[in-house]
């Protein structure tokens, strides 16, 4: 008389478990890559272009220099310059379309951080932050690309270098979660 | 054995691996897909992340309260008060502070249209049809148009003033429950008989040492409840801290006021006149050197039996009042809402001239003296002419008759007969859905405008402009009924809303009053600094101390006796006003301060009322008037005369969105349809008997977990 | 690179119970300015509502001579805080820098241990997910979290305005647009009942009321929380009710 196998040593069991585990590491993996990648976005923006002819940052996102927010240009002032030039790539007829149009242009956002933190734009470019610390080479890129330093280990990595005295400020919870 | 996953399944488990991924990533692959939109042209005045703030009028009650609304790239965010503004200085109430809620309310009315009176089919129209369709009207028999609005005295009623007499119509009617509950147009019929000024007076409250308060809650809902709450504070505290002044209230049910007061006096309904004059009277004879005329005839023992309250404690209060620095009697709305309301005010106002020093003074403005004040006698006589049909067209805007009118008075059937009914309404209440076209107006923080201000120490003239753009297809109707006269061809040469608004400020221009907030050459400028101050006021108080005229003053009735098994009933607006303001939810969830009740009705007695009776809080009650019945949970209130109970105003609602309907019982359907002396609606004087049901409706209060428990008190 | 120089802030609250009318402005003003959401009759009803701030209504006296006593009740911002200790995820902590006490909503996981061992009531629980029905949602305040179901919630102190105002007064070099700062409900406030300010500023109006007034109390000062909020009550001309 042979014991009845384990119901786990059962084939299809085995082969359910494995299934399970590859979907969920396929799964995961998969989302690990896609959220890596640059979404789609109704114009290719060439960061690189405008940096290499010399245009700031704060040009076209002034409102890191007064509020939290970096802002995103209007229309109005992608327009202002580039209704002078001459147009060299079709991806100016796109902007030109919601020129035309006057509906706004529904960019999809790359430097998100979740809903319970809030980041001050204006305490770190007043404190001297550099825009390329936290958002990468941008005159390298074409549409802006996701970073994948970006977690409250990071955050308090850097806050850590401002010195002791500091430290208790830029380490308090309510620095940046209310 | 084989496996079998089908393809379900397969979706489902892909489905849990993306969740997983989303836990182990921080953030979820789907929350990246946010889709940004900015401007397509960044207006001047705003920028991205900063917020900017627009100064303009709450249009919630008729005090007129200079508000601040924040803004953040096009949304309004939060209602602050205005601190240069003299009737708010940078405070606020519950419901200028729920504003936004009713701007971004999602029952809102999206644009015109013509319906089936009582629900049924709806027909969106545009604009230009609209205008049209009051064109029409405007054009055919003067004498039938009717016009209907709201108390506030801001630049429509003006407008539609001015309309009216253009055409040859009737003037426009007003009623405004608030200033019905204050019993406003019997104050300022008081002040016409004492004073000989009908304006609405001013109470220096701030500089009293002793205050009585005959039915004036002059904390929750009175004149200006923010400008007389600020002087209470002053009144109640010196600069070095210390605890000052004496308020004695006199009213049946404690209210907010009397709840803040030194002594509350539980006087019978109907005997808040006969106790002031029988207090004159004593204090008079305190002081010495005579008793006014006006006070001569009064029996102090008849007052104190048919008030309650003994005659030791009428010598001891008169005493206080004779002695006192300076001394103020209110008269307020629990007093006047009776027969003998009239009567009541001029012996509470005489009061206050046997004060050492005169509290009371006037600011009169002259357009609000010539205009006819919101009386429910004005209103019965429109619903006599709407009955006999001679209205073909009426014109409804800011009030909700169909809700707020006692029913005994019959504009529901009235209605019925008139031909034609068109309603401003922003929001879908009771009375818009009973009309044949729904124009919608702009809600207050989508509109221009200005306020008279009628309880200030100054000339106030309040500025209102729109705080974002407006949501929807709405237009204001001050902009509709000039378009419509234009077609009708009947002359009032306003290009707009903004230009007649203009063109009463003139002048104030004109005027150049050295003491004025500001000055200009033209208008432009004026009107820049009109809308960035939030209105127009002199930088100094402007009062005209009010000398009373020794007049004789008439007998006051004692109010009839109950009979047996019947108790008084009266009403009182609280943080929902009239009601027009129970569709925003933070409004139907801020507790009642005295009874932390929320989102519903209830019935205030006091607990040996109640155990004859035989409830307890959260027992239904049938409350039953000559007039009407409803049902409303009870709640057991130790600070009410047992002969009375009471209930406030604004629940009830059949209509007006999700947050309102079908949610409590409107006090509107017991009232008797009797005005007072001045035409204000005699609402205490209602008498209701109670009977138990049996049934339990467990209130959402604060103090207690009575409605999970299901334990009684 | 801006100088983190001043010292650490301890913000401070006085509440005149003599002045309090019991109008709830200041619950209204909390619920409008903190993105707090309404929850409805029955929940309200069963004790869930998301009150940050209530005033607490009591009775006292016999007819006639009742009355009421009103006591606005909201987070004391404990020195020592009961709810600090009790939390496994360390989602209630003490700020160092502000002198109060946090709930950091991304690390509550829902215990509620924190709310059974507040002393006060101070602290409200998401039971369920409350939706604000479109365009409703336009009036959220963008400075505030909006927390969703099974995260505890209760009174900041209005800390999004304290961290702006600091930085504002950081950047533009300017400490006194920090000494301005106030919560909603002392803004809202008609008696000036409720008063806010920084008890480390020599010149703050609130710090001789907080520390000196013979009027003040705290309220269960015997648990030894060391509360931020004082209440002034009683004393003066006539002494109160007659």
């Amino acid at each position: 008389m042979t014991r009845p196998k384990p119901w786990y040593k059962h084939g299809g069991i085995i082969t359910g478990i494995v299934l399970l585990l590859l979907i969920l590491i396929g799964g995961a993996a998969a989302a690990l890559v896609f959220t890596q990648q640059s979404p789609d976005q109704p114009i290719q923006f060439p960061h690189r272009t405008h940096v290499l002819i010399g245009a700031q940052c704060q040009y076209c996102h002034p409102a890191v220099a007064f509020s939290a927010e970096a802002g995103l240009p209007s229309t109005d002032k992608c327009w202002g310059c580039h209704q002078q030039i001459e147009r060299q790539s079709e991806q100016l007829d796109i902007l030109a379309s919601y020129v035309e149009s006057g509906e706004p242009i529904p960019w999809v956002p790359v430097a998100l951080l979740p809903d319970f933190i809030h980041f001050n734009h204006l305490t770190h470019v007043d404190s001297g932050i550099a825009c390329e610390t936290c958002h990468g080479d941008v005159s390298q890129m074409t549409v802006a690309e996701p970073q994948t330093r970006w977690n409250m280990g990071w955050c308090l990595e850097c806050h850590s270098r401002t010195g002791e005295e500091n430290f208790v400020r830029l380490s308090d919870c309510a620095t940046c979660h209310y | 054995m084989k496996s079998k996953i089908s393809r379900r399944d397969f979706l489902k488990l892909s489905g849990a691996g993306l969740a997983t991924a989303g836990v182990l990533t921080g953030c979820g692959p789907t929350s990246r897909y946010v889709v940004r939109q900015p401007y397509s042209s960044m207006p001047e005045f705003g920028q991205t992340g900063v917020s900017t703030y627009y100064a303009t009028t709450c249009r919630d009650c008729t005090a007129g309260c200079g508000i601040i609304v924040r803004t953040v790239e096009g949304r309004a965010i939060k209602a602050e008060g205005n601190p240069a503004h003299p009737v708010s200085r940078g405070k606020i109430c519950q419901r200028a502070l729920t504003a936004v809620q009713g701007l971004y309310n999602p029952d809102r009315i999206t644009g015109p249209r013509r319906q089936a009176r009582g629900g049924g089919s709806v027909e969106e129209i545009d604009w230009d049809q609209a205008v049209e369709v009051v064109g029409q009207a405007l054009q055919g028999n003067a004498g039938s148009l009717a016009f209907l609005l709201g108390g506030t005295p801001d630049h429509l009623f003006d407008l539609v003033t001015e309309l009216a007499e253009a055409l040859g119509a009737p003037p426009p009617v007003r009623y405004s429950t608030l200033q019905m509950f204050e019993g406003r147009s019997t104050l300022i019929a008081a002040t016409e008989a004492v004073y000989g000024t009908p304006a609405v007076p001013h109470f220096d409250m701030a500089n009293s040492d002793v205050v009585f308060s005959f039915g004036a809650n002059l904390l929750e809902e009175w004149l200006s409840p923010l400008a007389y709450t600020r002087q209470f504070r002053q009144f109640r505290q010196d600069a070095a801290g210390r605890r000052t002044g004496y308020l004695v209230t006199f009213e049946p049910r404690q209210s907010v006021t009397g709840g803040s007061s030194d002594l509350w006096v539980p006087v019978a309904p109907g005997s808040e006149g006969l106790v002031a004059a029988a207090i004159g009277r004593l204090a008079a004879e305190a002081r010495g050197g005579g008793v006014p005329p006006a006070f001569a005839g009064v029996d102090v023992n008849a007052a104190a039996e048919a008030s309650g309250v003994p005659v030791e404690t009428l010598t001891r209060l008169a005493e206080m009042f004779a002695t006192a620095r300076q001394a103020t009697a209110l008269p307020g709305g629990n007093a006047l809402g009776h027969a003998n309301g009239l009567e009541s005010a001029v012996a509470i106002l005489t009061l206050n001239s046997l004060s050492a020093a005169n509290p009371v003074s006037i600011i009169p403005v002259e357009e609000e003296a010539s205009a006819p004040q919101g009386s429910l006698q004005a209103v019965q006589e429109l619903v006599d002419r709407m009955r006999s049909g001679q209205v073909s067209t009426l014109f409804i805007h800011g009030v909700n008759p169909l809700f707020e009118l006692p029913s005994s008075l019959g504009f529901a059937e009235a209605l019925a007969q008139v031909p034609q009914v068109i309603s401003f309404a922003s929001f879908p209440d009771e009375t818009a859905l009973a009309s044949d076209y729904i124009l919608p107006d702009h809600t207050g923080l989508e509109s221009f405008g200005y306020q008279r201000v009628q309880a200030a120490d100054r000339p106030v003239l309040s500025a209102m402009q729109p705080v974002v753009v407006p949501l929807y297809n709405t237009r204001a109707t001050a902009d509709v009924l000039l378009a419509a006269t234009q077609q009708a061809g009947a002359g009032l040469d306003y290009t707009d809303e903004v230009a007649f608004i203009q063109s009463r400020l003139r002048p104030l221009l004109d005027a150049n009053d050295p003491d004025g907030l500001f000055r200009a050459d033209e208008m432009p400028t004026f009107w820049a600094q009109f809308l960035q101050y939030g209105g127009w006021w002199t930088q100094s108080p402007r009062l005209e101390p009010a000398e009373a005229s020794a007049s004789g003053g008439s007998a006051i009735r004692p109010p009839e006796p109950l009979q047996s098994g019947q108790l008084h009933f009266i009403a009182y607006p609280n943080k929902l006003g009239d009601g027009s303001v129970a569709n925003r939810p933070w409004i139907q969830e801020t507790p009642d301060p005295m009874v932390t009740a929320t989102w519903n009705s209830y019935l205030l007695i006091h607990p040996d009322t109640a155990a004859g009776l035989g409830v307890r809080t959260n027992d239904v009650v049938l409350v039953r008037s000559e007039h009407g019945e409803l049902e409303t949970s009870v709640y057991v209130y130790p600070a009410i005369r047992p002969d009375t109970v009471a209930m406030p105003f604004g629940q009830g609602h059949t209509e007006l969105g999700r947050w309102a309907a079908g949610r409590g019982a409107n006090p509107a359907v017991l009232f008797p349809p009797q005005a007072n002396g001045a035409g204000d609606l005699a609402f205490a004087d209602t008498r209701v008997t109670l009977s138990a049901t049996g049934r339990r409706r467990p209130l959402a209060l604060i103090e207690s977990l009575d409605g999970v428990y299901g334990e009684g008190h | 690179m801006a100088q983190v120089t001043e010292q650490p802030r301890k913000w401070g609250m006085v509440i005149d119970l003599d002045l309090c009318t019991g109008c709830n402005a200041c619950v209204t003003a909390c619920a409008m300015e903190n993105n707090i959401h309404y929850t409805g009759e029955d929940e309200v009803a069963y004790g869930r509502g998301l009150y940050w701030m209530r005033i607490q209504r009591y009775w006292h006296g016999e007819y006639p001579n009742v009355g009421p006593e009103f006591t606005p009740m909201l987070c004391q911002q404990c020195g020592e805080a009961p709810c600090e200790p009790v939390c496994p995820t360390y989602a209630s902590v003490h700020s160092n820098e502000e002198q109060i006490n946090l709930q950091v909503y991304n690390r509550c996981i829902g215990t509620r241990y924190c709310a059974n061992n507040c002393p006060y009531h101070a602290r409200v629980f998401n039971f369920f997910d409350y939706e604000i029905p479109a365009p409703m949602n336009a009036y959220l305040n963008p400075d505030v979290t909006v927390r969703s179901r099974g995260v505890m919630e209760k009174c900041t102190f209005c800390v999004h305005r304290l961290v702006h105002a600091r930085i504002d007064a950081d950047t533009q070099g300017d400490p006194s647009l920090e000494n301005e700062v106030t919560t909603a409900c002392a803004q809202a406030c008609p008696t000036n009942a409720i008063m806010f300010g920084d008890l480390t500023d020599e010149n703050s109006p609130i710090r001789t009321l907080f520390e000196r007034s013979e009027r003040g109390f705290q309220i269960m000062e015997e648990l030894g929380t060391f509360p931020s909020i004082t209440y002034l009550k009683g004393g003066g001309v006539y002494g109160g009710r007659d």
